[in-house]
Formats: structure tokens, C-alpha cells, sequence
């Protein structure tokens, strides 16, 4: 379960979000769309306190993760972020091998020894479904593969280190129409297991993953509801306009 | 007069000043290569000055050089890379930053002499290291200090950032990024700054003359309180101060075809691995 309660952040002077407010299921894809520059990205990187590496920010406001506030100040950031994974807009592979990136996590936390990590590494790249198309090549480099596959590489990655959230910041938008399909059915596993949050410009790429969808504009969240209602019978006017593309 | 012709001319100008350039640079090299290759033989690279010079070979400096580009690095490398990391991984923007930056600029732009006088005045009188490899090294190390800085953090900047927040996302901590991610993937050209600054430190007479060079020493230094010989200070006193300069001439050539040859080895080096680290990348 995560909750959000009247977040307000500020780039600077900036007001960035503005008193939102939100609460996502275990288990459900949770889809973010809004135009450009509405603050998606910010919100969603709120989650895993990304947001933290910037210079001369501001939070207000509450964001619980299973009933803890993540911005206590007795939270390990550390521990939080392996706890709440993250899949990057474009794919960003280590410059190390296949095999190397999948582990670095588990290294890095320090889970397990060498047959552990020989092991999670398999099953995290079967969950990212990439497995068969790398099992020969696992110490060749990540830079190797094609766009598509390194972003499954990229989700393998995050999976090694047994997270129970997964935020992805428009994981497809760099990616070709047959490598974003297999991205889309990919997230349709990984809900078995994972809560999903993504953001995503692409509407139809919204309808079809999500079960809720948040609407932003300008730093608010409009509306939040349901998939299926929210793309056939909005609440707000804005919303229908964005969805039908009369602007953004 | 119309425009193509003055345009042709330009082009006919500066296309004859950098041949000029060029013709400059290759004479600069042919001199020294036509005076200094006859004395290059294998004696001359491995035996001791002998006959007031005029005769015998180079061995010491060339040793002495060697120890004072590795005691210089020993010292700058680690510091400089250090530094840089604080510089650019650690200290966000603020005043720290700033004045650690216009320090390191500062430092590069100080004449090299006046590098020489701090490092007799600190480490030779102060701290009583005497005229030393020691003190000879720690005072090339200040030199090369600002290259390492400012290559080292000009390779961390070509790190892209999402590296970093990669393995951040991935729950590393800001040390585990840096010396997993960061260092390796930035280490081709650091590298490259480490080897121009070898280039730099082999070279550099004035801050090794009132720190360590030895005019003429009957044995290699044994340890790094001794005095040594060096290649660009064995020249100069070739050049300016044998017995007999007439006779030492040759000698003086062949020192310094040799400590050419160590410096553009170095930098052939660096931007080698520079194209190389290049091709990898757009891989
Ligand atoms: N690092 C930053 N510093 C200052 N302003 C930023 C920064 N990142 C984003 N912004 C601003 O915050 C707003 C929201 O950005 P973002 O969350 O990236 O939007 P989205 O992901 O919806 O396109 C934008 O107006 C953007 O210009
Ligand atoms: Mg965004």
C-alpha cells in the first residue's frame, strides 16, 4: 500500500506539485498521464526519494510506504530504495556485462553468496522475460543488446533485489512498437508480484497496463480513478480533453 | 576584388601559417633527432657520465627521472584523483567547490619556478627532507596536481548521470556508486590525464633545480633522501656548465632526444587510449 498525502514539492521556487493526495493498491499498475512538464516524473520519483539528489527542494506532505512515512528521518534511504524499484525512461545498462548488471544489486546489498546470485540473476532475467535470448551471452556486454532488450535488462536488474514496488518512468517511450509490446506484457506479469507505478505519455500504452489512472496538469493531480472509467467517462472536462486530444 | 578570390586567398594564408606550424614543429624535432642520434647506442642509455661529461652515457638521470615521475604520481595521482571525486561527486555547488576550482586553476598557471622555491622553502628547509627525491617528487607532484584534478573531473562529468541514479535506485549507497560505477567507467580518461601529467612531470627543470637534482653523482640514489640526477637538468648543465662544452654538445642532444622521446611517447599514449575510450563508447 502506498499513500500520499497532501504533497506539496518545490523545485527551488518553483511549485512543482501541489497538494496532492493519492493511495495505490498492492498489486495493481497504477498508470500516470498528463502533458509535459505537469510534474509525473517528480511525483514518481517522490516514491524512492530520488527527488533527494536534487539541489534546493522542498517537500510537504506525507508519502507512506506499507504504513511508514518514507521521509521519516529514521528511514534508510538505502534500504528504501531496494525496497522501491526503479525502471529509467531511457534504458541505462551499466557498462559491465549482462550477468554484472543483474547482480550489482545483490553485490551491492550484500544478499547472498556466489550461488545465490548465480541463481537470482536466472530468475530475474526469466521475469524480465529476457532469459532465452541471453542465456549464451551473459558476460558479454550490456551494450550489446538492442534498445528493447536492454530496457528488460534494465527491469532484470531491478527484480534481482526483490523489490515490492516497481515506479517506471516511461519505460517504453524509447522503444520500438514490438519492443514496447513485449515491455506491456511484461508489466501485466510482474503484477502478480509487484505494485507498478508508470508514467506514461502514451494513452493507449495507459489503457491497456493499468488498473487506476492518475491524471496530472500543471503540478495537480485532476483526477484519479479507475482505467476503464477514467478513459470512457471522465469526471472532469479536462481530462476527457487530454484523453480525446483536443490539447497537450 | 571578388568574393570567391579573397575567399581563396584567405584560405591560402592560413593554410600557409599552419604549414608554417607544422614545418616549426617538425624542424624543433629533426634538429634535435640529426644532432642526438648519433650518440644513441645502448652504452650511452645505460652507462654513467663520464670525462667531464664528454663522454660515458646517461643512466643516472634517466633513473633519476623514472623515480621522480613515479614518486611525483605516487603522491598527486591519489591526491588529485581524490579531490576531483570531492569536487564533482560530493560537494554539490556551493563556495567549497568554487574556491577549490579557482585554487586548482590558480595552481596550474603559477610558473613552474616559483613551484621550485615553495618546494625548497617547504620540503627541503621545513621539513629538512634536504635536497632529496622526496622533496624533488613532492614538489613535481604540486605541479601535476591541477592536470590530475582537472582531467579526473573532466572524466567524471563524461559519466553520464544515469548511471549514478541507476545504481542509487538500486538501493548502492553514494560510495558503492562511486567506486562500482563511477571510477571504472571514468578510469580510460583519467588515465589519460594521468599520462599527460607524466609527460609533464618528466619534463619540467625548475621545480627539480633547487630540490633535488644533483649536478653529477658517482652512484644511483639509494633511497628517497638521496639526491638524484634528472634528464632535463642533466641537459641544462650539459648545455651551459661542462668542463668542456664543445665536447659534451652531442651529449646534450642525445639527452634530449631522449627525453623527448619519453615525453611524446606519453602523449602518442594518451590520446591513443583517448580514440580508443571514444570508439568504445559509440559502440
Ligand atoms: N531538476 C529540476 N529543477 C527544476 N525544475 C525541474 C526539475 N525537474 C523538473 N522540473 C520542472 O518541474 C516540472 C515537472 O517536471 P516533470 O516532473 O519532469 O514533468 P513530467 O515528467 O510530467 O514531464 C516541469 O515544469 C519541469 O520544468
Ligand atoms: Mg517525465
Amino acid at each position: 500500500m502506498i499513500e500520499a498525502k497532501n504533497i506539496n514539492f518545490y523545485y527551488g521556487d518553483f511549485h512543482a506539485l501541489k497538494n496532492i493526495s493519492i493511495a495505490i493498491k498492492p498489486n495493481t499498475v497504477t498508470a500516470f498521464i498528463g502533458p509535459s512538464g505537469c510534474g509525473k516524473s517528480t511525483f514518481l520519483r517522490l516514491f524512492n526519494r530520488m527527488n533527494d539528489l536534487i539541489e534546493n527542494t522542498r517537500l510537504n506532505g506525507e508519502c507512506l510506504i506499507e504504513g511508514k512515512n518514507i521521509y521519516d528521518k529514521s528511514v534508510d534511504i538505502d534500504a528504501l530504495r531496494k525496497r522501491v524499484g526503479m525502471v529509467f525512461q531511457k534504458p541505462n545498462p551499466f557498462p559491465k556485462s549482462i550477468f554484472e548488471n543483474v547482480a550489482y544489486g545483490l553485490r551491492v546489498n550484500d544478499m547472498g553468496n556466489k550461488q545465490f546470485i548465480q541463481q537470482r540473476v536466472e530468475e530475474s532475467l526469466k521475469g524480465a522475460a529476457l532469459w532465452d535470448e541471453v542465456k549464451d551471452k551473459l558476460h558479454k556486454s550490456a551494450y550489446e543488446l538492442s534498445g528493447g532488450q536492454q530496457q528488460r535488462l534494465c527491469i532484470a536488474r531491478a527484480l534481482a533485489v526483490a523489490p515490492s514496488v516497481i515506479l517506471m518512468d516511461e519505460p517504453a517511450s524509447a522503444l520500438d512498437p514490438i519492443s514496447t509490446s513485449k515491455i506491456e506484457e511484461l508489466i501485466h506479469e510482474l503484477k502478480q508480484q509487484y505494485t507498478i507505478v508508470i508514467v506514461t505519455h502514451n494513452m493507449q500504452q495507459a489503457a491497456r497496463v493499468s488498473d487506476n489512472t492518475g491524471f496530472f496538469m500543471h503540478g495537480e493531480l485532476v483526477e484519479y480513478s479507475d482505467t476503464k472509467k477514467m478513459f470512457l467517462n471522465p469526471d472532469k472536462e479536462s481530462t476527457q480533453n487530454y484523453i480525446t486530444g483536443r490539447f497537450g | 576584388m571578388n568574393k570567391k578570390l579573397s575567399q581563396q586567398i584567405a584560405f591560402i594564408i592560413f593554410k600557409l601559417f599552419g604549414i608554417l606550424v607544422v614545418a616549426i614543429l617538425i624542424s624543433i624535432l629533426g634538429f634535435i633527432i640529426v644532432n642526438g642520434i648519433s650518440v644513441i647506442n645502448w652504452k650511452f642509455l645505460t652507462a654513467f657520465p663520464n670525462e667531464g661529461m664528454t663522454t660515458g652515457g646517461i643512466f643516472p638521470a634517466i633513473v633519476g627521472t623514472l623515480y621522480l615521475i613515479i614518486g611525483s604520481l605516487l603522491f598527486a595521482f591519489p591526491l588529485g584523483v581524490m579531490s576531483a571525486i570531492y569536487t564533482h561527486e560530493y560537494a554539490g555547488k556551493g563556495w567549497i567547490v568554487k574556491t577549490i576550482r579557482m585554487m586548482t586553476n590558480n595552481l596550474a598557471s603559477i610558473p613552474s619556478i616559483v613551484f621550485g622555491l615553495f618546494g625548497m622553502a617547504l620540503f627541503v628547509n621545513k621539513l629538512n627532507f634536504g635536497d632529496s627525491i622526496i622533496a624533488g617528487s613532492l614538489t613535481l607532484g604540486l605541479l601535476a596536481l591541477p592536470v590530475i584534478i582537472r582531467t579526473t573531473e573532466e572524466a567524471l562529468k563524461a559519466v553520464p548521470n544515469t548511471y549514478r541514479e541507476a545504481s542509487l535506485a538500486l538501493g548502492a549507497t553514494k560510495l558503492q556508486t562511486i567506486k562500482k560505477v563511477v571510477i571504472p567507467a571514468a578510469m580510460p580518461n583519467i588515465i589519460t590525464g594521468l599520462i599527460l601529467s607524466i609527460g609533464r612531470v618528466s619534463g619540467e627543470t625548475a621545480p627539480i633545480l633547487f630540490t633535488v637534482a644533483a649536478y653529477l653523482l658517482p652512484q644511483l640514489p639509494t633511497g628517497i633522501f638521496d639526491q638524484a640526477m634528472a634528464l632535463p637538468y642533466h641537459l641544462y648543465v650539459l648545455a651551459t656548465s661542462g668542463t668542456d662544452l664543445e665536447a659534451s654538445r652531442p651529449m646534450a642532444y642525445g639527452t634530449a632526444l631522449v627525453l623527448i622521446m619519453i615525453v611524446l611517447t606519453m602523449n602518442l599514449l594518451a590520446s591513443f587510449m583517448r580514440r580508443k575510450l571514444e570508439k568504445n563508447r559509440s559502440k
